[in-house]
């Protein structure tokens, strides 16, 4: 592995001061379960960061907690702590189980929501559940605080706009209501230690036996993961029925297309997230 | 003792860190070596230039082929594989040179600074167009590495006595052993020019060969150890050959001690794999059933060099019709060179790809003529005596029949095959139970000499010391040896210690390979314990009043078997037998019974014996994504006498595990000689949470070459879980798959996704 100089600041003030001078050439490191197979992947010779920032023992990333209708998870939560949170399992049950299939326990004792999202891969697990939530991400850096729709960070896979001077403190959304249908469904081509081959994350709102608010997050359909609002529409107004859920899915499916093109994987992508999706949305009606 | 499980001798340093592995080695002025990959899968090396890597600093040496003071190249069948490329370059894997730097850093930087000038040549990549007419040669005298045959009968005359002639095509693809612990040696030099290879080695004395031959050394001035394993599958023979070549020569240029370890990177792109196999079958069949003829076409890929290519491709000539009465057979396999990464032996050696074919066709046939599989088979399986494809008469109880009813009662085979079909009309997630049963030579066979020996000593305080030439890997062999020795010298296990593998200390006694240490390593280390007995017998009979002959050894003591009351203990017989000058040391050979193979007629007694085996898999299988969960595995096995039923069951637990990543999802995928899955984040193997439930059925009849009947297990547990699978997804979902692996895509698609390609390059 290339070699780097490894800080270790006591603060995020501390780390924001250092990273205010020396963004371009450092790399933040939260559980490092990304970024150390990324440094490793460097080939002997070619030029790697200059300088890791282990961000890992900040307090103010850690903590999950409430502040009147919204839920504020740091950055620096391993994803143990996410699944096993009682207040995440009550008010976002569908980020629990996002969190619940990232690697193995291994991974999870050690791996942040933080670095999931800010990796940027088209296939992590938290990110379709928290744009299912809504949720916003909280950037800071020495000059300030921004707080951005989530959804709207991913420049390209693997790259989010935060510039080198940024940390992601936390991710916010508004807890969901009691009532609220959720579910996250997840492919793997095993049954632990598996990225997924696709997922999907959904929330429905039932009022009067309709639906009257609905939001799809399919996961490594697209380059970016994102809402899918033609198959969202479908569902609205509708009461739920296995055709409505399929017709969801088959919507999702032709909006992948549309977006990510034809592909040499789409032959098996197109039918799949139509059945994630469906299946998705069955699970959240059962509850 | 035999018939329990004590714990294993080796367990304790296993899991409390303390056994010493490959890469737990350092030598004092250690170097750390690395090696040169060749850049184009077929080319003629045209200049290697080492000027600059030689003036890094802290370089020792930067050797080529030209360094080589002895033969470049070595095969344990065919002399092919070179581990410096002289002139040519065959597959990505090759190495044109390696470096010996003060560290691992440095000899990589050094490797990197290595410019090599190639002319490309024309490559080939699939083994059946290797094998046409004007394609790239890729060693001289064409790419047929070999091509064996069995003949019986008529097939002719078997096809036209048959209702219904079916023909069907599968194919298998290429995996890896995915060890924990990836190559390591290390090389160095005694102060009498004794050259020791230390590191994880499965075949010592074929490695010593190589190196031996590489180096222009005797045979007795290279000594191969073997550290503790990280599991070997069969993965750990011609590779390590190379790896030891290539630190031996450092170590001999510099006279300093030489690591060289493979990456994972570098033990999938290097190490050899198993064959993928294309192969045709064409079966004829009665209406009621009965099979009349089988023709068989088997093409393999053998990679760059033949390895155990023509022993692997001849143990699935043998066995190519799976354990039926055929009357009419004519089977062909071909293993042809490819510019592929070459393949070798592995956990099953030629059964798991025929075994996949055989028993997903029986299957088919059973539909076909609307027969249930159990049914079918149990009509045309071999029984007592009967005569296999190779002509042989089997002389020893023959438990397929045994095995599958095991299995499948077991598993409640009838009720759930009812059941499923009639559920999963109405379920989204489909059920299915599927089997396989299996039949396989013990041992060598055929392939060449099959002799071992193992040395007993009894030293002055009454402990026991036990060597023989074959390994521990994991298996339990030192466990199961020393009980052995235990039992005959009538003294408990934690006596024994079993000495470490070392080419130093015994005479070559083969490699420990085709799951026959417990029946040939076994058989010596009884008859060498035994021998060792008799000296205590007849030290003790003086003293005792009696002939030797009449007593025994037991609980520590040696007694008079008819009157337990007359004994004298352990120590105090061996203190008697050294004083009267008694050589308290045994060696003892076994030798196997015989066999013959005629090649040219295709027909033998191939193996002293085999043995038997079924599987039936439990699987739920998702149409829409095609996620396949295996839920239950049930392992019938006949070992003819599980000598540590709780090593035989982890043989099971094993065996399946590695057949469902075989089954499901394991593929080293080659592009155009270009490895695609060089670490474990695609290269994909199953956790414990992908193999369900195993449970494991022995069964006992005992053979009369094996000692205290045992025959083995090793293998037979690894070829039948695939074409379970298989056939439980056809029951499930009613797709039958011919192709391995059954992963996600084959699954929903019925075909492989593949990825567009440019040309590499
Ligand atoms: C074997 C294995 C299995 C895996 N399985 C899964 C899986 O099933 N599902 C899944 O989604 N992922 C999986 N991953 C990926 C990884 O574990 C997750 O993405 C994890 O959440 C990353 O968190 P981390 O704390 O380890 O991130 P790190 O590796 O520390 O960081 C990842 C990236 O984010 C940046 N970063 C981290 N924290 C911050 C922050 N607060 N502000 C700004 N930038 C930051 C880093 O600079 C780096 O670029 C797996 C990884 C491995 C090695």
């Amino acid at each position: 592995m290339i070699p780097f100089n490894f800080i270790r600041p006591a603060s995020l003030a501390e780390a924001l001061d250092f990273l205010a001078e020396n963004g371009e050439r450092t790399e933040i490191i939260a559980g490092g379960t990304d970024l150390l197979v990324e440094l490793r992947g460097i080939p002997a010779g070619k030029k790697g960061p200059k300088w890791v920032v282990d961000i890992s023992g900040l307090p103010e990333l850690k903590g999950i907690r409430e502040e009147g209708e919204e839920i504020i998870v740091g950055s620096g939560s391993t994803h143990w702590e996410v699944h096993t949170s009682e207040l995440i399992r009550e008010t976002a049950p569908l980020l629990a189980a996002a969190s619940a299939t990232v690697g193995a326990a291994q991974h999870r004792n050690i791996a942040t929501i933080g670095g999931n999202i800010m990796n940027a891969s088209p296939a992590a697990d938290t990110v379709p559940a928290l744009i299912a939530l809504e949720a916003s991400a909280v950037l800071r850096s020495r000059e300030g605080e921004r707080v951005r729709p989530l959804s709207g960070i991913f420049v390209k896979p693997y790259q989010t706009d935060a510039a080198p001077g940024e940390i992601l403190t936390a991710v916010r959304f508004r807890r969901l209501p009691a009532e609220a249908k959720s579910a996250f469904v997840k492919l793997g081509r095993r049954n632990a230690l598996a990225i997924s081959r696709m997922n999907a994350a959904v929330v429905l709102f039932l009022r009067d036996g309709v639906i009257s608010e609905a939001r799809i997050a399919p996961g490594s359909a697209t380059p970016m993961p994102e809402r899918f609002a033609a198959a969202e529409k479908i569902l609205i107004g509708q009461k739920p029925s296995e055709e409505l859920f399929r017709a969801a899915g088959a919507a999702v499916a032709a909006e992948m297309v549309d977006r990510s093109g034809r592909r040499w994987s789409t032959p098996y992508k197109e039918p799949v997230i139509a059945a994630l999706t469906a299946r998705a949305l069955r699970e959240a009606l059962a509850g | 003792m035999i018939g329990l499980s004590p714990l294993r001798v080796d367990g304790r340093e296993k899991v409390t860190g303390a056994a010493r592995y490959g890469q737990d080695l350092k030598l004092a002025g250690m170097l750390y070596a690395k090696v040169k990959h060749a850049e184009y899968p077929h080319a003629e090396i045209l200049k290697i230039d080492t000027a600059r890597a030689k003036k890094i600093k802290g370089v020792a040496a930067v050797l080529t082929a030209a360094d080589v003071p002895g033969n470049t190249a070595f095969g344990a069948v065919i002399v092919d594989n070179q581990p410096l490329a002289e002139d040519r370059v065959r597959y990505l894997g090759d190495a044109v040179a390696v470096v010996a730097a003060e560290t691992a850093e440095i000899a990589e930087k050094a490797a990197a600074a290595i410019k090599v000038k190639y002319r490309e040549l024309p490559a080939v990549f699939d083994p059946r167009e290797a094998l046409e007419p004007g394609a790239p040669e890729i060693h001289e005298g064409g790419n047929q590495i070999n091509h064996h045959k069995t003949r019986k009968g008529d097939v002719a005359e078997g096809f036209r006595q048959a209702d219904l002639v079916i023909e069907r095509s599968y194919s298998t693809q290429r995996v890896d052993h995915t060890y924990i612990e990836t190559e390591v040696v290390v090389a160095s030099l005694d102060h009498d020019g004794t050259l020791t290879v230390e590191g994880s080695h499965q075949n010592i004395f074929s490695i010593r060969a190589a190196v031996a031959s590489f180096l222009g050394l005797p045979l007795s001035r290279v000594r191969i150890v073997q550290a503790a394993l990280g599991g070997s599958f069969g993965g750990k023979d011609d590779c390590m050959s190379v790896l030891s070549c290539r630190a031996g020569l450092l170590a001999l240029k510099t006279g300093r001690p030489v690591m060289l370890s493979n990456s994972r990177e570098s033990s999938l792109i290097e190490s050899y794999k198993r064959h993928p196999y294309f192969l045709d079958y064409k079966v004829g069949v009665k209406r009621d059933g009965t099979l009349t003829a089988m023709e068989i076409k088997v093409v393999a890929d053998g990679g760059a060099y033949a390895s155990m290519t023509p022993f692997v491709t001849w143990r699935s000539v043998v066995h190519a019709t799976g354990p039926y009465r055929v009357p009419n057979v004519k089977t062909d396999i071909y293993g042809a060179y490819t510019n592929n990464t070459y393949t070798g032996a592995f956990r099953g050696f030629g059964s798991p790809q025929i075994t996949f074919a055989y028993e997903s066709l029986m299957d088919e046939i059973a539909g076909e003529l609307k027969l249930e599989p159990l049914e079918f088979r149990m009509n045309n399986i071999l029984r007592d005596g009967e005569i296999t494809a190779t002509g042989q008469k089997l002389d020893h109880t023959v438990s397929v029949g045994q095995a599958l009813q095991a299995a499948t009662s077991a598993a409640g085979w009838e009720e759930k095959r009812r059941r499923f079909s009639e559920e999963n009309r109405t379920r989204l997630l489909k059920r299915g139970i599927g089997l396989a049963c299996s039949y396989r030579g013990v041992a060598l066979g055929a392939e060449g000499v099959d002799a071992t020996g193992a040395i007993v000593r009894i030293q002055s305080d009454g402990s026991i010391d036990l060597t023989t030439g074959l390994v521990e890997m994991g298996q339990g062999l030192k466990t199961v040896f020393s009980q052995i020795a235990a039992h005959e010298l009538g003294v408990p296990v934690e006596r024994v210690q079993y000495r470490r593998t070392d080419t130093s200390t015994i005479v070559d006694g083969g490699p420990t390979v085709a799951s026959r240490s417990t029946i040939m390593g076994g058989a010596a280390v009884r008859k060498a314990a035994i021998a060792a007995r008799e000296k205590l017998c007849a030290a003790a009979a003086g003293e005792l009043g009696a002939d030797p002959a009449e007593l025994t050894a037991v609980g520590e003591k040696i007694m008079v078997a008819s009157d337990p009351d007359r004994a004298i203990d352990f120590t105090g017989a061996v203190a008697l037998a050294l004083a009267a000058g008694m050589n308290l040391s045994s060696f003892a050979w076994h030798v196997s019974p015989p066999i013959w193979w005629d090649e040219e007629a295709g027909k033998g007694n191939a193996y002293f014996t085999y043995v038997y085996a079924c599987q039936v898999a439990e699987i739920e299988v998702d149409p829409e994504t095609g996620k396949i969960n295996v839920l239950e595995v049930w392992a019938a096995h006949d070992v003819g006498k599980a000598i540590n039923p709780e090593a035989v069951r982890g043989q099971i637990c094993g065996g399946v595990a590695t057949a469902i990543g075989y089954g499901t999802l394991e593929e080293v995928e080659l592009v155009e000689g270009v490895t695609k899955t060089v670490n474990l984040d695609e290269y994909l193997i199953p956790t414990a949470m992908d193999v369900g439930k195993i449970h494991s059925i022995i069964l006992e009849n005992p053979d009369k070459y094996g000692p205290y009947g045992a025959k083995c297990i090793a293998e037979p547990t690894a070829e039948l879980c695939a074409p379970a699978i298989a056939n439980a997804v056809a029951h499930a979902a009613g797709k039958r798959i011919r192709d391995l692996p059954l992963n996600l895509e084959r699954i929903v698609l019925g075909h492989k996704l593949v990825k567009k390609q440019r040309r590499a390059r």
